[in-house]
């Protein structure tokens, strides 16, 4: 095998395996549905944590860029609706122009990335963290008030062109971008940046440069999320972007370990389906008529128990799940995976 | 060796209306090894801020390997040629020791326009060059893209990066330490590790903040003849900030004293030592009458009585 497609085989793989799991599972549309919820959340938790995790700087406007990617998407996606591209059948030429779009939307969320980023990210702390809230706040209010996209009735009728495929694919792609990441000179300058930034400076580290880069990037990947989501929901609104979305995602990298890619991944898994296994098993519980009202009601409880979750993990495990470690880095001794060290 | 590695000339700054740092001149050329004592709050440590970009200085001029500097990034400072120590040390506590000597080893090779390109392009327009800024930025465009597709090329250069981030470690006597996060390590050896980690840099000149602080006595021996030992294998020249006088005595060739921002004194030690002004200063009479030394009179016109 050529050297120079060794890095290349764990895509391989990948597609191997989803494609399969494709046609098994594609059947069954409710799971494709929570599957694809599920992994654009794992997207978002895994790129987030890229950010807040690796370099430490502490964002929380995410779901702004998941907007932008959104958006972008979806219209382009209308625009296109009726336009075939030659000579392909309809069916390829429908996942072509998908692709395009989700990648439209990921470029369109890393350049306000850039944009948002290269002056603030000379701030620190709550600054940037103030910031970033604002960013996710303005798109919200500019998508909002936008005829081009339906105001506060959003966008509707976008081809329904993702597929289980489609989702868990980027979601390799963005974990498998993350742990290059941290194996590599980049990961670690990134580190150092979180741990001490004057020092990463000194040691030559461009640390501006290295912060504007971890934004891009994981902008990048958070419009993509929101591509995909515009691909497989029947409606997005700015109701679906809002602060309240933004931190279900920062709770995800915080709860599962500021800086542990496998900890963002369980634990936007873990977040993603308590809400629906405590709807469905409520419904059986209580039948229809009682069911379905508590069902809302858990719905509508979901913040206070997201809050509640986040002040006992303070109290018991300030460092998340998984602290800086990996899923791998706290198996047993035996375990043949098991390992030391953050890179 | 012709031109000086270091130098500043004049250099100031002012905080408001204090003035922290006046009129400060210094020559590092390879091979040297010089002191920079002086009581707290004289100013040594914001001396070295200067120097190394952390402050912009209001007055004077620094140059590195013949470079104007005043104004530029610290990370390009230390490109240059320039890297430092922390008083408080200031390690990247969660990460292995191997990991911190490795952060600092950035490499040499780039994918699209050498760096002595680049370097040539910023020394033409004294650092601010749009053309440079952009090949740099394309340059690291490409090398995200080698990390995340894993090239040979990449991986190579990761194995270089190890096996000399390995060395340095061995050179500080911390290769057991390797796989042990910096945090953990006790105080001397943190020390250490923060040398080798500024090592790791490629420095020409390397600058010791304290280096010997919270060390034993047996520790600081060591060190002495580890400074020096570094010096000549790396060809370094060092300029060392310490309150130890057996040491700086000890292994400084000049040395420069600092009191509220002023130089007070420069030169050899022994002359240094017998300054009326800094014995006034900084050392007191009793580290004379330690020392078997005749207290000099209280006069600032009196030169230097022998012992």
């Amino acid at each position: 095998m050529p050297a120079w497609l060794r890095g290349l085989v764990p895509v391989l793989i990948a597609i191997a395996v989803l494609a399969v799991l494709q046609l098994v599972l594609g059947e069954f549309p409710f799971f494709v549905y929570l599957a694809s919820i599920v992994g654009v959340n794992v997207i978002l938790a895994v790129s987030l944590n890229i950010v807040n995790g690796m370099t430490g700087q502490f964002s929380i406007g995410h779901a702004g860029f998941m907007a932008v990617g959104a958006y972008t998407a979806g219209k382009l996606s209308l625009l296109l609706k009726d336009v075939a591209i030659a000579g392909l059948p309809t069916m390829v030429s429908d996942q072509v122009q998908f692709v395009g779009t989700l990648l439209a939307g990921g470029v369109a969320a890393a350049l306000c990335g850039f944009i948002v980023g290269l002056p603030s990210l000379r701030l620190r702390g709550d600054y940037l963290a103030i910031v970033t809230l604002g960013f996710g706040e303005i798109i919200r209010v500019i998508v909002q008030n936008l005829d081009m996209f339906g105001r506060a009735l959003g966008l509707s009728g976008i081809p329904q062109t993702s597929s289980f495929f489609a989702v868990w694919f980027c979601v390799f792609l963005v974990v498998l971008v993350a742990r290059r990441i941290v194996g590599s000179t980049h990961g670690r300058s990134l580190w150092a940046i979180r741990e001490d930034e004057v020092a990463a400076e000194a040691m030559g580290v461009n640390t501006t440069g290295y912060k504007v880069r971890a934004f891009v990037i994981s902008s990048f990947f958070a419009g993509v999320a929101g591509g995909l989501f515009a691909h497989f929901v029947p409606i997005i609104n700015p109701g679906s972007f809002t602060f309240v979305k933004s931190i279900e995602v920062v709770v995800m990298v915080v709860l599962g370990g500021l800086g542990s890619t496998t900890g963002a991944i369980v634990a936007a898994i873990f977040l993603t389906l308590l809400p629906e296994a405590l709807r469905t098993l409520f419904l059986q519980l209580g039948g229809l008529g009682a069911g379905a009202s508590l069902a809302q009601k858990v719905d509508q409880i979901r913040m206070p128990v997201y809050g509640m979750l986040l002040v006992i993990l303070m109290l018991v495990r300030p460092q998340g799940l998984f602290g800086t470690r990996e899923v791998w880095d706290v198996l047993p001794r035996w375990w043949p995976g098991a390992r030391k060290g953050i890179t | 060796m012709s031109g000086a590695l270091l130098q500043a000339a004049g250099v100031g700054i002012e905080f408001g209306g204090l003035r922290a740092l006046h009129a400060f001149d210094l020559e590092i050329r390879q091979g040297d090894l010089k002191g920079l004592i002086g009581p707290n709050g004289a100013g040594k440590t914001t001396a070295f801020n200067l120097l190394t970009g952390v402050y912009v200085p209001t007055h004077g001029e620094i140059r590195v390997c013949g470079e104007r500097v005043n104004g530029r990034q610290p990370h390009q400072i230390n490109h240059l040629g320039l890297a430092r120590t922390f008083q408080n040390i200031r390690l990247f506590r969660a990460l292995t020791a191997l990991d911190n000597v490795r952060v600092a080893c950035l490499s040499d090779e780039t994918p699209l326009f050498s760096r002595s390109r680049i370097d040539e392009l910023r020394r033409r327009s004294a650092g601010r060059s749009p053309v440079a800024g952009a090949m740099d930025a394309l340059n690291n465009y490409v090398d995200w893209w080698r990390a995340l597709l894993l090239t040979p090329g990449f991986q190579e250069e990761e194995q270089e990066i190890t096996r000399r981030a390995e060395e340095l470690l061995k050179v500080m006597g911390l290769s057991q330490r390797r796989d042990e996060e910096a945090r953990n390590l006790p105080y001397g050896e943190q020390r250490r590790l923060e040398i080798a980690r500024a090592l790791g840099t490629r420095p020409r000149v390397l600058l010791l903040d304290e280096p010997a602080a919270g060390m034993n006595t047996r520790e600081k021996a060591d060190l002495m003849v580890l400074i020096r030992q570094l010096r000549d294998q790396f060809e370094l020249g060092i300029l060392v900030i310490e309150h130890d006088m057996k040491l700086v005595m000890g292994i400084c060739e000049d040395i420069t004293v600092l009191d509220h921002g002023v130089t007070i004194a420069s030169g050899a030690p022994e002359r240094v030592r017998q300054d009326p002004k800094v014995i006034e200063a900084y050392l007191g009479d009793s580290y004379l009458a330690a020392h078997g030394m005749q207290v000099p009179p209280r006069s600032p016109t009196t030169e230097t009585p022998a012992t």
